[in-house]
């Protein structure tokens, strides 16, 4: 009896708790996302009630080339820049890691550039990249000269989006590139002496000894970043809208959706996207989570 | 012997590190200090062939700048000092919200035993991954029947129900918190509030200071929330300010638009100067699984 | 902690604590908006208080700033508050959506067509003739953006038509005469050549015309090649008529000629529009397709630039039909239009405004700050003589020409324009031709533009079943998608299904 009504205490106590989030995400996300799964099955514009069509709005993001564009522009994006990413991230924070001296300035060189707003960014990048006046034209400028080669225009130019966003990305590694240090120092120092013992010069020890001993965070960081990346958004908007249109390669998933809700007012196509974004981000980290199975090594329990 | 300094000692390893590490360190920074650069100059001399870090003739860079800075502050329709205002009324309610609602809740999952605990952690977790393009159009549709379109309110009153994240920080860090406390508190018959209130909260400092450094940075960059749920001008946050500024019909002059982007960035590297501990704490803590 | 005794911690924390005061204090006490100290006293007490968003800031702001004072002043009961708004068709259609509409908004004559057929805006076929607003004051090309299929939504406040300008000082520099203006397109493009200048390199230093600068009307050329992109009257597209195609081959050709990445950089180089770097200012680009408002920059920039304007070329044999006692030039009218939008409180003083802004005096002393001829049919003879545009009778022709033209009136426009761009920009660059991005696009236009229509039957049914809010849907002739209907039967049987 008591102890029954004890554990009804308990539970409402702990309801209360957690109550503040339980509201918030009922009303903030599950609720949008109920809504969002239905209006994604209607005709709904900005200033007019939501019609059902069924699955008409996912039959005509079939047959839309722009939506396929924004797909691979995406897809391209985030297959290109995790995995560089990646790689940088853990580069940087192996060396950082070695405790050279003045490790905490070098850190904060990398880090500082991750403070600043996105915003901020793409116009900061929009200017370095500029084809005639940008300082990285100025640097290639003169380097390329005597192989009879000129820079790119960058953002302006189709073929090289790509790399300018890959770029830009990376200016921002120094969130994962402070991770990854902070993991590396946990690993054993055991683990390195042994290693070193058998014989493992710092590369292979990198290889080895610290990258198993870190996976958790990696396998962490590259589903956090994919997440991100398929949502990319304040950058591209400020950086591949130009009064002649947006460039076709600088045109990504959520700019498109964005435009589709709020600049034409079809919220129900836009909310057959963000459906199928939502899917597709699952499916990624389900994916990446169930594949890493054999790799990541957890060494607590 | 081998000192136990690290992975490498040898010292033309140490060398080459050091300059690799110098060499990224000075690309990572040179966008910052072109953007300055480029902010204290005359558009001409922006907007020219050479390279150069002081305006022609040097001496003339605080008067450039002064200009720039002041045509920017004082822009009559991009109304930065507004726009600072606004984003700090966001910031200030906000954070005070975030910080709060996500240790009540850290807490409940933490410090309280109950059955629904592990499923409720797990739903936080699970809304981590969900996109916000999902929630973009119904939210929208949501402020709009609570009359919140066109005000400041979407921006800061959801950070009263905690944030995901923040409460998965924060309940990391309460578990490290010794259980023995609590239960001494509680066998003095203190309830809940009261030890959460005047034991866990103030051992939690440093893990707190995370949230809100976090979320005042999130309310900072926030561009997509602005961008949809505001319609007022006077509204306008700085990231929405900022945006607006570059592209109203494209009239913005580069020099300018550096002075206005070096605003909006130099609080946060200011803040994260008197703070790096801080910061590099809540950051490596991302990583934990 | 070892570093709390650390005087650089001390030090550090002062600093936060002034930080974290200085920022509240500038939450609590910093600027406000001119609008929250107005409120009501700011009429005032008493008048009702209408909010007016426009989208023109600096000297155009200002000029309509004084319309709106001179308003406040002539009258007691209605106090105007001027506010400022960018990307203002997008921001009022999610502000009337949210239900927190301002009295009076400022759109662009495209936005008429989606505002009407949205029902976003009030119809003015009673509302406007009580304020003495009559649709024959103004002047003819002017009155197609007024009104969408068959009803009235909108007031021109100022008109705009668009021409060539050109450089008279960089003509003489390369022997061509400066008072002949090209005619036909082919004269554009020889003297176009003409004035294209290298460095040693190759680099461009300059060019004569190029249509991406400054690129706001990608979609205006096949109307100088003698066709059009839209058939209103049938809902068609016409994106892969001949008259297009060849107007976008035009484009990849002089694009091809000119180097395309040679191009991009030398674009990267042009200076924003209302700054002394603009390439029209500076000579980077010697001709350029462009509004009356240009004069303004020109004055403010660089008053001594000496300029030529005239009709924007046409495909030759066009040109004759527009000589004197022809059909007058060919040209785009693209407008500024006043509207109430629905949900405004108070739609009978937001007219009273707008009426007051039709009156000549004001329309005129508008037009003139904005360097734009006057929308009205009866213009003083002083706007004439002394106004500060030197190629306003141009503008003007092309406002009273039988072939000037308007932005598709499509609910789709938005949109339509949208992947028009993205196919221009596809074109110049030489990813695809002109014939096969015309193609693919046609096919997705009329797909929008036929399922736009059809979702809106299905929502309301044939005219005269629509009860509802009182404002009747607008009619559509529908020819066009009964025989388009065969490639988009999914669509259409979905859509029926409600």
């Amino acid at each position: 009896m008591t102890s029954r009504g004890r554990a009804w205490r308990d539970e409402l106590t702990g309801l209360a708790w957690a109550g503040p989030w339980l509201i918030g995400s009922a009303v903030f996300v599950l609720l949008p996302m109920g809504m969002s799964a239905y209006y994604a099955l209607t005709d709904y514009p900005l200033l007019e009630p939501p019609m059902f069509v069924g699955l008409k709005n996912f039959r005509d993001l079939a047959g839309d080339p722009t939506f396929w564009r924004v797909v691979k522009n995406t897809a391209l994006y985030a297959g290109v820049s995790i995995p560089v990413f990646t790689l940088v991230a853990l580069v940087l924070a192996g060396l950082l890691n070695s405790r050279v001296r003045f490790g905490r300035v070098y850190q904060a060189a990398v880090f500082i550039p991750t403070l600043v707003p996105l915003i901020a960014s793409a116009m900061v990048w929009f200017w370095l990249f500029n084809g005639e006046y940008g300082l990285v034209n100025k640097v290639l400028g003169p380097v390329l000269r005597p192989f009879g080669l000129s820079p790119p225009a960058w953002i302006a130019d189709e073929a090289w989006v790509l790399p300018s966003m890959v770029l830009m990305t990376l200016w921002g590694v120094g969130q994962s590139v402070v991770i990854y240090v902070a993991a590396m120092q946990d690993v054993p120092r055991q683990l390195y002496e042994a290693a070193e013992l058998d014989g493992m010069g710092p590369v292979r020890r990198f290889v080895h000894v610290t990258l198993p001993m870190i996976s958790p965070a990696i396998l962490f960081n590259v589903i956090a970043l994919t997440i991100s990346a398929v949502q990319v958004f304040a950058v591209p908007y400020v950086m591949f809208r130009r009064p002649q249109g947006t460039n076709p390669a600088g045109h990504y998933y959520t700019m498109y959706l964005y435009e589709t809700g709020f600049v034409y007012g079809r919220m129900g196509y836009a909310c057959a996207m963000a459906w199928i974004q939502l899917l597709v981000v699952l499916a990624l980290t389900g994916v990446m989570m169930f594949a890493s199975r054999r790799v990541v090594h957890y060494t607590r329990t | 012997m081998r000192r136990q300094k690290g992975p490498t000692s040898r010292p033309l390893t140490r060398l080459m590190i050091h300059a690799t590490l110098a060499l990224v360190s000075v690309l990572f920074l040179a966008p910052l200090v072109w953007m300055l650069a480029t902010s204290m100059m005359p558009e001409s001399q922006a907007a020219s062939q050479s390279i150069r870090l002081l305006p022609d003739p040097p001496s003339a860079v605080f008067t450039h700048a002064k200009e720039n800075y002041k045509s920017v502050w004082n822009d009559r329709t991009i109304r930065f000092p507004l726009y600072l205002r606004n984003t700090l009324i966001v910031a200030a309610l906000g954070v005070a919200g975030m910080t709060l609602s996500s240790a009540v809740v850290a807490y409940g999952l933490s410090r309280v035993q109950w059955r629904g605990r592990g499923a409720v952690f797990f739903l936080v977790l699970a809304t981590m991954m969900i996109p916000f393009p999902v929630l973009m159009v119904p939210l929208y549709l949501i402020f709009r029947e609570l009359g919140w379109i066109g005000t400041l309110t979407p921006l800061w009153a959801p950070a009263w129900f905690g944030g995901a994240f923040n409460i998965f920080l924060l309940r990391q860090f309460f578990m490290t918190i010794p259980r023995e406390l609590d239960e001494a508190a509680r066998i003095d018959g203190c309830s809940h509030w009261t030890i959460f209130w005047r034991i866990i909260l103030p051992l939690s400092k440093p893990a707190l200071a995370v949230v809100a450094l976090f979320h005042f940075i999130y309310v900072w960059n926030d561009f997509v929330g602005p961008l949809i749920y505001l319609t007022d001008q006077d509204q306008y946050t700085l990231a929405l300010g900022l945006q607006l500024y570059q592209s109203q019909a494209g009239n913005t002059p580069w020099n300018l638009l550096m002075a206005a982007s070096a605003l909006m960035v130099s609080p946060l590297v200011l803040l994260f100067v008197l703070t790096q501990r801080t910061f590099v704490r809540g950051v490596s803590t991302e990583g934990l699984k | 902690m070892p570093d709390r005794s650390d005087p650089w911690s001390l030090t550090r924390r002062a600093a936060l604590g002034a930080l974290g005061v200085g920022a509240a204090g500038f939450a609590l006490f910093g600027p406000s908006a001119p609008k929250s100290a107005g409120g009501a006293g700011g009429g005032g007490a008493g008048r009702i208080v209408l909010d007016y968003w426009e989208k023109w800031t600096r000297h155009e702001g200002d000029a309509m700033e004084r319309v709106v004072a001179a308003f406040n002043a002539s009258q007691d009961r209605i106090h105007v508050r001027y506010l400022v708004v960018s990307d203002i068709g997008q921001k009022s259609m999610v502000a009337i959506a949210g239900g927190r509409p301002p009295d009076i908004i400022g759109l662009y004559a495209f936005n008429v067509p989606p505002y009407a057929e949205a029902n976003a805006v009030i119809g003015l076929d009673e509302l406007a003739p009580k304020f003495g607003v009559r649709m024959e004051n103004y002047a003819p090309g002017v009155r197609q953006v007024m009104r969408h299929v068959g009803k009235w939504w909108a007031v021109v406040n100022t008109a705009g038509s668009v021409a060539l300008y050109y450089n008279k000082v960089l003509y003489r520099e390369v022997g061509l005469d400066p008072e002949r203006p090209p005619r036909t397109i082919e004269e554009l493009e020889e003297h176009s050549r003409r004035l294209v200048k290298r460095t040693s390199s190759g680099a461009l230093e300059r060019v004569g015309f190029v249509h991406r600068e400054p690129g706001w009307w990608s979609w205006l050329w096949a109307y100088h090649f003698g066709g059009r992109i839209y058939d209103e009257t049938r809902g068609l597209a016409l994106i892969d008529s001949p008259e297009n195609v060849r107007a976008m081959a035009w484009i990849a050709r002089s694009n091809e000629e000119l180097g395309v990445k040679a191009l991009a950089k030398l674009g990267d180089g042009f200076g924003s529009y209302f700054t002394p770097e603009n390439p029209f200012l500076t000579g980077k680009v010697g001709m350029i397709v462009q509004g009356p408002w240009i004069a303004n920059l020109v004055d403010a920039f660089k008053p001594d630039l000496d300029y030529g304007v005239a009709p924007f070329p046409v495909a030759s044999g066009m040109e004759r039909a527009g000589g004197e006692g022809g059909a007058g030039p060919v040209g785009l009218i693209d407008t500024d239009v006043l509207v109430i939008p629905r949900g405004a409180r108070h739609p009978e003083a937001a007219m009273e405004f707008i009426a007051f802004t039709q009156r000549q005096d004001m329309t005129e002393l508008l037009a003139r700050a904005h360097c734009k001829p006057s929308p009205l049919m009866e213009v003083s003879e002083a706007f004439q003589k002394t106004h500060p545009n030197r190629g306003i009778a141009v503008h003007r022709a092309i406002l009273a020409s039988e072939r000037a033209f308007i932005a598709p009136p499509t609910p789709v426009w938005q949109r339509l324009k949208d992947e028009f761009d993205g196919m221009v920009l596809r074109i110049a660059s030489g990813s695809v031709s002109a014939a096969a991005g015309c193609a693919d696009l046609q096919k997705r236009a009329q797909g929008m533009i036929d399922d736009a229509a059809r979702t809106r039957r299905a929502r309301y049914g044939t005219l005269s079943q629509h009860g509802g809010t009182g404002v009747p849907p607008v009619s559509f002739t529908r020819g066009a998608s009964h025989r388009r209907d065969a490639c988009a039967t999914d669509a259409e049987n979905s859509g029926g299904s409600l």
